[in-house]
Parts: C-alpha cells; structure tokens; sequence
C-alpha cells in the first residue's frame, strides 16, 4: 500500500528529538501543494538550509509567507515562536493598552511565564487554531515543538483550562489583596497562612507576583478557556490525525513506543509511523571498513524496524524512510524526498 | 591541562544538549574515565525511560543507587519524588506532610513552578557532594534532561532564587546558582553531532550561556563521526555523510577556539563494550 501519507486536513507531525520531523513536515506540505491542495506548514525550529529550501525567513514569524514555485495549489510557511504567540494573545485579549501594559511588566510573566509547563505548547496549539479559523488551507501540515515532556502539547489545552479553573486563581482574585473589603475570617485567615508559608518558604514577593500576574491577566481568562476547548476538539477532530516519525534502530523504539502509548491514551487518531534516517544495506561484497560499518548499520535499523513491527497490530502502517546523502537544500531535492514517502511500502 | 585533567578536579559535570545527540553515551565514557582517574563518581539520570543502565550493563535504577564498576556508580531520579522528600524533611509533623504531597495543589505547583524540578536535581546533586562521609561522591556527572533548551536547567536555580528571594527556596537557590557559578567546582560539557541542527544549536547554546550565565564549556564533543574513508572508495553514502561532518564541524570550529573532542560511530551496540571503546578514544584525543 502507498500514497496514503497525505490525507486528512490537519496533519501533526510528531516524534522525539533529532528524527528529522522538521524536514519530513516540509516534504509533506510540498508534496500536498503539488497535488493542488492549498497547504500550510507551521514549523518550530527549521535549520538554516530547510528555511532556505522554502525561501522563507524571520518574516516567517508574524505571517504565513508564500513559497514560490509549489506547485498547483499554494504552500505557506509559518515560523512559530510561543513567545511572541502569547504577547499577541494578551494584546487581543486584554481589555484595554493598560491591562495588556500590566502584564508585560509583569516579573513574573518576563522571567518565567515562558517556564510555566506546557505553556510554550498551548501557544502552538492557540497559533494553529487561528490559522484554521482563517481558512485559506485545504491543509495545515503542524510541525511540533522540541517539548521538554515530549507530549506536553497534546495536554496543553486541557491544562490551559486547569489553570483558568484552578481554586487558586479565585482566591488571587480577592479584592482582599488590594486591601480592600472586609472579607470573611476564614479567606483572611487562609489569605495569612499563605503568605506567611510563602513568606518562610518561597519569600513573599513569589507570592505577590504571581497573584498580581493571575489578576493582571484574569481578564483574559474567558477567551482562553474557550479557545482551549476549541483546540482541544479540534485535536480529536477526525479530520485530524498524527504522523509519528521515530528514529532508526532498537536504541530509538522505545521512545516511538512511548508516543504512540500517549497519543492512545489521549484518544488521538494515528496515521501511519515514519521510521526515518534508515541506511540502507549495501549488499554483501564490498571489502573494508566503509562498507562492514554500513552493513552493521543497516543491520542495526533493520532490527529496529522489525521490533516496531512486532510490537504493534498488523494494521499500524510503518514505511520505512532512507537516510539521505545530505539533508534537502531546495525545492527539488525535497519534491524528492516527498516522492520516497508518497512511494513508500509498509512493512 | 587537558579538558580530562580538568574535569576529573570538577564536583559537579552537566552534560548537555538536546535530544539525540549522545548524551547519556558521553556522560557513561566521562564516568568511566573520570573512576579511572580515582575518583568517586556518581552518573545521574533525569529520564523517566531510562537508559543509562543499557549503556554501563546493570539492571535499571528505578530511583535507586547501582554500582556499574570500580568506583562508579549511576541513579536514575525522579525530580517529583526528589521534591516530595524536601517536603517530608521540612515539613516536621509527618500527617501534615503527607497532606501536602497527597493535595492537587502540591501537584500543580510541582509541575507549573517554572525551574522548581531542575533545581530539585541539582539540589540532590548538592547535597550528595556535600554529605561526602555518608555518600563518598567525589563527582557527580548529570546526564541533562532533554530539554528545549540546554541552558534551562543551569538557569533554573538563578531565576528561582531571583522570584523567591528571602525564602528558604531562595535560599537554597541562591546557594545553588553560587556554585554553579563556579568554575571550580562546576563544568559543562556539550554534546552534539557534527550535522546541521546539532551544530546550529549548539552555537546558540554556546552563546546563551556566555550572555546570561557567563559559563564556557570545558569541552564540546561530537558524536557519531562517519569515518574517512581514503579516496573516492567505499559507500558513496558515508562518503556524503563524512563531507556534512567535516563541514559542520569546521562551522563550529569557526566559532569555538575551546577543547572540542569528536566520537566515531562505531560498528556497536549501546552497551559496556561501545563505552570502553569510546572511553579509549576520548582518552586518546582528550583536546
């Protein structure tokens, strides 16, 4: 079976450190322009030859930029940065110039609101659900981030509408700590004890910049939620489904293992799984030290590859990706690559 | 002195750089070549998938200590469970503490508190060297979490000390980035591979780290260099992959004039003997 790499609307190319998603995204979204459909590959972290293979740059990073010559239908390429995604938010969101002004102020938000878990990852997620609520694309091919927990993403929304629900976020809303109103004993009493706790534990300032931080950004709190939501159902959307891309050999399965183990859970729906960066058997003639370490290499991916496919059911399409001499540098070279995966046979 | 020299009088060696690159290789060859030289050295893992076990030859850690050789010992850790035995430390009366680990809040503050993990491993790590008559660490080699970026987790005790000044944490904090501040005692190592991406980071890890915590690493080294290969012989394929190699090392050597150490990649499987042959070569080369 082959040419089924390319379907659905919004395709999520997912996969741990180093396995060559970035290129693979890219390859994809060529491949589905040139079928006429008008694309759209939102990309993290390309490298300098793959920004160049798309003729894209920093502009990038505000607005889609049209890659020339395609093909039939039409590819744009977008850069994400979650820092600049979340300044964005809080200019729509916020109520007025001053409230936005709070925010960016803010120490807590300057220093460690990018920290925050899964927050750099909702801003891919809320950057994705813009450019579908724009709908110039037939598809959005997603790229996604390096995430420290690999899967932080897929959690990000939900998490998202946790910390706009979260019981902490009503009690920094009390006007209490504008030394206002008398409140009820038992909130002055709680109001205390934290402040003493944090006073002795994490120093009170922590504690008076996040309150601060939450109240500043409380305005906002509505949209997000909603959006989160949005986001969420669009993720489990059937229109959807997530590319895995794992590396080669035994060494890398349990990492794709672990993706796939997480995607299930979550109720995502699986396309088929890259294995990328196999090298290729060079047959057994060949004398030296060239071609005995290329045999051992393949050997190495080969197993690796059968030990995927002895894990998972029989219907799980795995097509198995060679590595390339050198990593595509045009629109040619990853027309090319695109052609392999379209091709590609599942073992 | 070499780069080796240097790191054996070090306490604490992170070994950063992003996914993929040979992390938990290079931190295995540094632990044995650093128990070669006499000292005591404990290799710490951040990764709830462990795999440094695989690499040494032992049974996994499950958060506890394994001997792995003569004077080498590895421990996978759990920042969460690291965190919560603070808590049971600090916290004196046992119900009480039990409370605060089992609450929601507790939970959503340890996994939303930005650098609140990695300052729990390196707080660990701290302590492990400080309490030298009990635990016998002479050095400890953290294998980095992969984390988006490499300088989090050295960044991570500064910031906190910085958001929580005046309380214990930012106490502790303060402490810590004090002494990862020092050179004498701390050293970063990076891991890379001599390929586009790799090296692209690494030269922007290189400068985050120069401008916001004034660090230089003791040594970079390149993983999995495909070998030359003499004249126009052998697979055409690694001949390609040799040429990426040289070119991208050559980027990075336009860049860092400091100690830079590159790997092969060698005909085996991660394990105890790619380790020793590793461990010869960075000996060898030891820049």
């Amino acid at each position: 079976m082959s040419g089924t790499v390319l379907s659905g609307s919004l395709l999520v190319v997912v996969g741990g450190g180093g396995v060559g998603k970035t290129t693979l995204a890219a390859a994809l979204a060529l491949g589905s322009a040139r079928q006429g459909q008008r694309t759209l590959v939102m990309t993290f972290d390309p490298s300098l030859r793959l920004k160049d293979a798309l003729g894209v740059g920093e502009a990038a990073l505000d607005e889609p930029i049209p890659v020339p010559g395609a093909g039939p239908g039409r590819l744009e390429a977008a850069l994400l940065d979650a820092r600049r995604t979340f300044d964005r938010l809080i200019h729509t969101y916020a109520p007025d110039a001053a409230a936005a002004e709070r925010i960016f102020t803010n120490r807590f938000y300057r220093d460690m609101a990018g920290g925050l878990a899964g927050i750099l990852e909702y801003m891919a997620m809320e950057r994705l659900f813009e450019m579908r609520a724009a709908r110039r694309y037939d598809r959005i091919i997603l790229d996604t981030p390096p995430t420290r927990q690999a899967m932080d993403f897929l959690l990000a929304p939900e998490r998202m509408m946790h910390l706009v629900n979260n019981r902490a976020i009503q009690f920094a809303m009390d006007p209490w700590w504008d030394r206002k109103g008398g409140k009820n004993l038992p909130f002055r009493l709680a109001a205390k004890g934290a402040l003493e706790l944090s006073d002795h534990l994490i120093g009170r300032r922590f504690l008076l910049d996040v309150v601060e931080f939450i109240r500043a950004f409380a305005p906002l709190f509505e949209g997000f939620r909603h959006r989160a939501e949005e986001v969420q159902k669009l993720l489990r959307a059937e229109e959807t489904r997530f590319l895995l891309v794992a590396g080669p050999g035994p060494d890398r399965v349990p990492d794709a293992m672990f993706f796939l183990r997480k995607l299930q859970e979550t109720g995502h729906s699986l396309g088929p799984i890259l294995v990328n960066q196999l090298h290729p058997d060079p047959g057994p003639t060949g004398r030296g030290a060239g071609p005995d370490l290329l045999r051992f290499l393949a050997a190495r991916d080969r197993q690796g590859l059968e030990l995927l496919r002895h894990l998972l059911p029989g219907t799980q399409e795995i097509l198995p990706v060679a590595l390339e001499p050198d990593p595509p540098g045009d629109l040619a070279e990853l027309g090319r690559l695109f052609s392999k995966l379209d091709n590609a046979t599942s073992v | 002195m070499s780069a080796l020299d240097r790191l054996a009088e070090r306490q604490l060696v992170v070994v950063t750089g992003k996914g993929g690159v040979g992390k938990t290789t290079l931190a295995s060859v540094l632990g044995r070549l650093l128990a070669e030289r006499g000292r005591r050295v404990l290799l710490l893992e951040v990764d709830p998938r462990e795999s440094l076990h695989q690499a040494l030859g032992t049974e996994p850690s499950g958060g506890n200590l394994v001997e792995a050789g003569p004077r080498l010992r590895l421990q996978n850790l759990q920042p969460a469970a690291v965190i919560e035995g603070l808590v049971h430390e600090k916290v004196p009366i046992g119900y009480l503490a039990r409370k605060i680990v089992e609450s929601t809040a507790f939970h959503q503050f340890v996994e939303g508190a930005p650098g609140l993990k990695e300052t729990a491993v390196l707080g660990y790590a701290y302590r492990v060297l400080h309490e030298g008559r009990r635990t016998r660490v002479d050095v400890v080699i953290l294998d980095a979490p992969a984390t988006g970026h490499g300088a989090t987790l050295l960044a991570a005790p500064g910031l906190l000390a910085q958001a929580s000044e005046g309380g214990q944490l930012g106490s502790m904090a303060a402490d810590l980035a004090a002494f990862l501040a020092d050179p004498t005692r701390c050293a970063v190592v990076l891991a890379t591979l001599a390929e586009e991406m790799p090296i692209q980071e690494t030269l922007e890890l290189l400068e985050v780290l120069r401008a916001r915590l004034g660090v230089r690493p003791e040594l970079i080294v390149a993983n999995g260099l495909y070998p030359p290969l003499a004249g126009a012989s052998g697979p055409e394929l690694l001949r390609r992959r040799r040429r990426l190699n040289e070119a991208e090392l050559a980027r990075l050597a336009a860049v860092w004039d400091g100690p830079l150490a590159v790997l092969p990649l060698l005909a085996l499987d991660r394990g105890p003997a790619l380790i020793q042959a590793l461990a010869a070569r960075l000996a060898e080369a030891d820049p």
